[in-house]
């Protein structure tokens, strides 16, 4: 780290997903003077029932922006298809250029066996771009980094081959309503259902989408509540005896193929 | 002039009509793609991807004939062509005759079969075959999908797997490949059996007993002439009895039945267990011969009810 403030760079498949897993600890990144990126990796414009290609890709772009400026960071997606992200060479480049532009001392990005091929493959391109962004003549264009960042995964609930397991996790309680409006924000996902809802999912009276807006909040709230059950233990490590009353978090698991930091230092690397 | 401006006329409506105006990005006046019209019959639908003209046979032959016998609906696809699958033949002529073969096995087990046009050993997980699979899958509107593992031995085996993989939850999106109707529901997607242990051994989530259709698969094994009889790309000329020699022919029968019949009566042994949960202590004693499954992560997680509802085979 060149001075006290790290830069972050967060890699989600979809306009959305940095947004899920990290909206919370990158705001407390952000408020505390840290530079964070996120970058989702398609664009999204098949995410949704009723609409797709270039619309819905600008449609998602503008909802990243929204949510960058609610979190005090960028957010913005690469210009791939959704549903189409291969681990390609190209890509692998694309991500490394914007680990080395970012000088990123911490990278985040999915598991390599989450759900959806374009979240693996974010994964693979992730851990494909980890050692290779310090090779100096790899990508000889863009200047490389003389220090391998810490490469971490966010949450998941997949078993196998082996299940998400935290080595470090954020209490986001103070940030908590700054996270819940960006799934306002990100409306054509969450207020109106993305792919896999219907015309119907939306009510057409205002009454009714008011009650919608209220249950997706209330729903996602809940989402994230679990996931401070979900890391109590790690909570109990950082917080030791107020962990009990945390209400949200998020957590991640530091991949093998980055630097690989000391408990010290992932303890004064992620904001408490 | 007149045509002319008939058609740009014409232009004019279909592309105005299709276009929002500025401002109008209501997402809801944008045309909706049609989900699949799922037949009403009652029956189940179910389709298995193996790598080679032989593989499916062999890890699901048998559950796929008791399927068809209740008069449920099964496809098999190989997808590879299986076009270097022998140790004396090779290519086109090769292809087409392991075609045949899966053809007759087909008639065997009363399923249909498909094989994809691509050469024996060179399927790659490319964008044109993930979606190949997904339309496959749509198209046969699949309430369960069986591959490989991305873990088996084989490179065409483990990408099959990792196609598969990709086409989950990817056949229930509207708008991914647009021309062919998606899911409302993504299917239960399963893995077949296999020895590998890294990353983590295959896991015996569903055991189905075949010992009422046992002939029948290695019917099915003694169609597939070319792999078993004569050995496949690791088989030689000493395999293969003079044509005219009806005794060593006889016993050549023999012992492609006895290694076939070990190799699925080990799979009733290794998962003995898991065969009680399904038939209770009693029953599981008896089975001879089985088949095994794993429920993949990315699929429909299906719970114990609806696993006896898939696979009706259970008291």
């Amino acid at each position: 780290m060149a001075s006290d403030k790290a830069r972050i760079i967060v890699f989600g498949a979809h306009p959305d997903d940095c947004e899920y897993v990290a909206a919370g600890t990158g705001a407390k990144w952000a408020a505390k003077g840290h530079a964070v990126k996120f970058v989702a990796c398609t664009n999204g414009d098949v995410g949704h029932f009723a609409m797709a290609g270039g619309p819905l890709a600008r449609r998602r772009t503008d909802e990243l922006a929204k949510c960058g400026r609610i979190l005090g960071l960028t957010s913005v997606s690469l210009d791939n298809h959704d549903g189409e992200l291969m681990p390609t060479l190209e890509n692998r480049k694309t991500v490394v250029r914007l680990i080395r532009d970012w000088k990123a001392d911490v990278v985040i990005s999915h598991r390599p066996n989450d759900y959806h091929p374009d979240h693996r493959y974010t994964g693979v391109l992730v851990q494909d771009a980890a050692y290779m962004v310090t090779v100096p003549f790899f990508c000889a264009d863009t200047p490389h980094l003389a220090a391998n960042p810490i490469f971490l995964y966010c949450d998941d609930k997949f078993q196998k081959p082996n299940p998400f397991a935290a080595d470090v996790a954020v209490a986001i309680d103070d940030v908590i309503e700054k996270k819940l409006d960006c799934f306002d924000a990100l409306e054509s996902q969450f207020y109106e259902g993305g792919c896999n809802a219907t015309a119907d999912t939306v009510p057409g009276d205002p009454a009714g989408k008011a009650a919608r807006r209220k249950k997706v909040r209330e729903e996602l709230r809940a989402a994230f509540a679990s996931k401070a059950d979900k890391f109590r233990k790690q909570l109990e490590k950082r917080y030791g005896k107020k962990a009990a009353k945390i209400e949200y978090a998020e957590g991640f698991e530091i991949c093998e193929y980055g630097r690989q930091p000391g408990a010290e230092e992932l303890e004064k690397l992620f904001p408490l | 002039m007149t045509r002319t401006t008939g058609v740009l006329a014409l232009w004019l409506a279909v592309v105005g009509a299709s276009c929002a105006s500025p401002g109008d990005v209501s997402p809801m006046k944008a045309p909706m793609p049609a989900p699949a019209q799922l037949p009403q019959d009652g029956k189940l639908r179910i389709i298995a991807f193996g790598a080679h003209p032989d593989d499916t046979e062999l890890r699901e032959g048998g559950a796929a004939a008791k399927w068809a016998a209740q008069g449920h609906h099964v496809k098999f696809v190989s997808c590879t062509n299986g076009d270097i699958g022998h140790w004396n033949m090779a290519g086109g002529p090769l292809a087409k005759r392991r075609a045949a073969e899966v053809k007759e096995t087909g008639k065997i087990l009363g399923i249909a079969q498909e094989v994809l046009d691509i050469h024996d050993g060179e399927l790659m997980v490319t964008m044109e075959n993930r979606r190949t699979i997904c339309r496959l899958i749509r198209e046969w509107k699949a309430d369960v999908v069986i591959s490989h593992r991305p873990n088996d031995y084989h490179p065409d085996h483990r990408y099959v797997g990792v196609l598969v993989m990709d086409a989950a939850y990817m056949v229930t999106v509207p708008f991914f490949t647009p021309d062919t109707p998606y899911l409302t529901k993504n299917p239960v997607f399963l893995f077949s059996e296999d020895n590998f242990q890294r990353p983590n051994p295959f896991t015996a989530d569903i055991v189905v007993a075949i010992d009422d259709v046992i002939e029948k698969k290695l019917a099915a094994v003694e169609a597939l002439h070319s792999q078993f009889f004569e050995g496949g790309a690791n088989g030689h000329a000493g395999l293969v009895p003079d044509s005219k020699d009806e005794t060593a022919w006889a016993a050549r029968k023999k012992t492609v039945r006895e290694n076939f019949s070990k190799r699925f009566a080990a799979t009733a042994t290794k998962y003995r267990a898991a065969l009680e949960t399904y038939y209770g202590k009693d029953e599981a004693a008896k089975v001879g011969f089985a088949e095994a499954f794993e429920i993949c992560e990315y699929g429909r997680r299906p719970n114990a009810e609806e696993i006896r509802k898939l696979f009706p085979f259970y008291k």
